[in-house]
């Protein structure tokens, strides 16, 4: 057991299905030669060889098909997007081909398209989006977004090992977090050896009985943050790390929710169209005698991401903006 | 490496053979006359190209079987047994058949939506295939897609969706695994004429060349995206032109002849099985149908031109003719094999149509493995 940061956790994961499946395979643009826009597989391509570390030209649909089309043949390929936001070159393969391939009765497509996501220092339009919106209404995908080092590590084991094709949101945010640094709940030993993280199940970062905060990926901070200052007041916020956006975790939501009878949603994305707003729907549909307040939700402007630092601060969702509708929340 | 362009139809190219087709000679010569390219026409004599009578009649049978499927898939259409609509391959028979019984059982295939030949070809059953075109519990699909949308896996051949060029890269992946796993195999595939406009065609084709993939990529060249021309569709006087500026070797083939198209497959598959790359061959045929079934071809096509190709350049009767002319077979027996085809046809029509449609209490089962 040992404190690693998310990168590490990610390499950690790589190098051991590699180790234990040489069906395993990676590619991407400059993963061999280079290690990786973020350096995730530096050292691979010396280790397992150019045939099992590919780089791929420049030609993302290129190479997610071809990834497609050895998955058909058995293999199981990982796929690396320099960002995510670059996968909409490739949203014929994915959503039109891999993701309705196994209802159509043509067999499993076992792959994982690694999308770094996320706004990181002054990306701009096109180096920080939120990519879930894009798959999230597509049957046959899975979708995770894991927030924590041990999660990266346990999470991408078990996409690499299931039958079905997951898009596996990573936070380059967190690449370079050290763990001393990340508050108690995200601090989390990751096991030296082997583990998995089945989908679908939601972890409880902060109990809590007044206020349910659902949540994932980069925003776990913020929610803990606002968590904090919400505890100072004398108010109890449940914080709630989704983990898995398909499947997820219904059962843990509406059963925080009957429990504090408030709900507010965070997540990175904009509100429109956004998945909070399905959770919101849920909620609603499934147990609205036990809610107490309307449901609440904090995203992003409702514009592109920007890029100038003021307003890229301005875009994002904001510690302050959690405090104000948990406030708001509670008194209600 | 020299780029290297040819052009093969069966030789000696008579006048009278090339009529209404006097388009490919112009363009063959054109390209011929490029400088710097190794490029020549392959001289294949039809006479060394007589096949045995055991593999005259299999082939034969499954052109003949691809023109039945087609023509009571057409009919079963028009008595409202296909639900959606319906796309045929009638003028690529011996484009599909020819290279498609090339590609060996462990092999894999990765085929179009008008390569019914190269389905039935490699082992997929008629049965199977009218199952699927009716929406019925034993299509592959199990109701879930139409037409040739669908792969046979018993048989490794793979399915396909609606978006023009995207099975390219996968088809390329498909042979990515063979490489990788160095068992020998090749996959072949196909395009249009209209596929090779798209992205996917060149970042696939671009892939492949640079990883040497055992991939063998047929352009069925039928003159026709759905209603567009080649003249609106590609500037270069070939698209087996298109090769060179991938580092591989490109043909211009007569796809009509079955024969012809054989001979260059094999080849071509069997460079790719020894590792030497990909390999682009463009087939130049007639679309003898409109683009699905519920298309006015004689709104955009020249119907005299189309005449032409009907008399002189059908595959089915080529074939035939062949056949008798170098007396392989007897026109008893061409007409026996005939008979046998639509029989077979007819019979896997009405077994399908007997086969009950899917439980639409299951419609969302099966969306994830388990």
């Amino acid at each position: 057991m040992s404190l690693i940061t998310y990168r590490e956790a990610l390499s950690a994961a790589l190098w051991e299905e590699m180790e234990r499946d040489k069906e395993v395979f990676l590619v991407g643009e400059d993963i061999g030669l280079g290690g990786g826009a973020f350096y995730v597989t530096k050292g691979f391509q010396q280790h397992f060889g150019r045939e099992r570390v590919v780089d791929a030209p420049l030609s993302e649909a290129g190479f997610t098909g071809a990834a497609i089309g050895a998955a058909l043949a058995g293999m199981r390929p990982v796929v690396e997007y320099q960002f995510a936001d670059f996968v909409t070159e490739t949203l014929k393969m994915i959503l039109d081909f891999a993701a309705g391939n196994h209802y159509r009765r043509m067999g499993p497509v076992p792959i994982v398209f690694r999308l770094p996501a996320a706004a990181l220092v002054s990306g701009g339009p096109y180096h920080s989006q939120n990519p879930e919106i894009w798959f999230f209404g597509t049957p046959g995908l899975k979708i995770v977004a894991p927030a924590t080092a041990y999660d990266a590590k346990g999470m991408l084991k078990q996409a690499i090992r299931d039958d079905n094709p997951v898009i596996f949101l990573e936070y380059k945010k967190f690449y370079s977090y050290r763990p001393e640094d990340l508050p108690a709940p995200l601090r989390i030993d990751v096991p030296g050896g082997d583990y998995t993280v089945p989908f679908g199940k939601a972890r409880l970062l902060r109990e809590g009985g007044d206020l349910t905060l659902l949540t994932f990926g980069t925003t776990v901070l913020e929610a803990l943050e606002a968590a904090q200052v919400l505890e100072g007041e004398g108010v109890s916020v449940e914080v709630i790390d989704l983990r898995t956006l398909c499947p997820y975790d219904k059962e843990a939501i509406l059963g925080s929710v009957k429990k504090t009878g408030r709900l507010l949603i965070l997540h990175e994305a904009r509100k429109r169209g956004g998945v909070g707003g399905e959770f919101a729907a849920v909620v609603a549909e499934e147990v609205f005698e036990h809610l107490d307040a309307p449901i609440r939700r904090v995203g992003a402007a409702e514009c592109p991401v920007p890029l100038s630092p003021p307003l890229e601060k301005a875009y994002l969702p904001s510690t302050a903006q959690v405090v104000e509708a948990l406030r708001e929340l509670a008194a209600f | 490496m020299r780029p290297e362009v040819h052009a093969a139809a069966s030789e000696p190219v008579r006048p009278e053979e090339l009529a209404g087709l006097d388009f490919y000679r112009d363009l063959a010569d054109r390209y011929l006359a490029i400088e710097g390219l190794d490029a020549r026409w392959i001289p294949i004599h039809r006479e060394g190209l007589r096949p045995g009578k055991e593999t005259a009649l299999r082939l034969h049978h499954l052109l003949s079987l691809t023109r039945a499927v087609e023509e009571v898939l057409d009919s079963a259409f028009r008595a409202g047994h296909i639900p959606g609509t319906a796309f045929f391959g009638r003028g690529n028979e011996a484009s599909s058949v020819g290279s498609a019984s090339c590609v060996r059982d462990e092999e894999w295939l990765v085929p179009m939506h008008r390569n019914c030949g190269a389905h039935l070809a490699k082992g997929h059953p008629p049965y199977s295939i009218m199952a699927h075109f009716f929406g019925r519990a034993d299509g592959p699909s199990q109701g879930r897609d139409g037409n040739l949308h669908v792969g046979y896996r018993p048989k490794k051949i793979t399915q396909l969706i609606s978006h023009i060029g995207t099975m390219l890269p996968i088809a390329a992946g498909v042979a990515w695994s063979a490489k990788v796993r160095r068992n020998g195999q090749a996959v072949l595939t196909y395009i249009g004429d209209g596929g090779t406009s798209t992205g996917d065609f060149h970042e696939a084709m671009n892939f492949a060349a640079v990883h040497r993939l055992p991939l063998v990529v047929v352009i069925d060249n039928n003159q026709y995206a759905y209603k567009t021309p080649p003249a609106d569709q590609y500037a270069c006087p070939t698209l087996a032109l298109r090769a060179p500026g991938y580092g591989v070797p490109g043909f211009l083939i007569d796809g009509t002849d079955i024969l012809v198209v054989r001979e260059v497959v094999s080849r071509a598959l069997d460079r790719a099985r020894e590792g030497g790359g990909p390999t682009l061959i463009e087939s130049v045929t007639m679309r003898l149908g409109g683009h699905s079934v519920y298309d006015r071809y004689s709104d955009y096509a020249d119907m005299e031109t189309l005449k032409l190709w009907q008399e002189e350049r059908d595959p089915v009767k080529r074939y035939d003719q062949f056949l008798v002319e170098y007396e392989v077979l007897t026109p008893g027996e061409i007409a026996a094999s005939h008979a046998r085809a639509r029989k077979e046809a007819e019979e896997a029509r009405d077994a399908a149509l007997k086969c009950p449609f899917p439980d639409p209490g299951k419609v969302a089962d099966g969306v994830f493995a388990e």
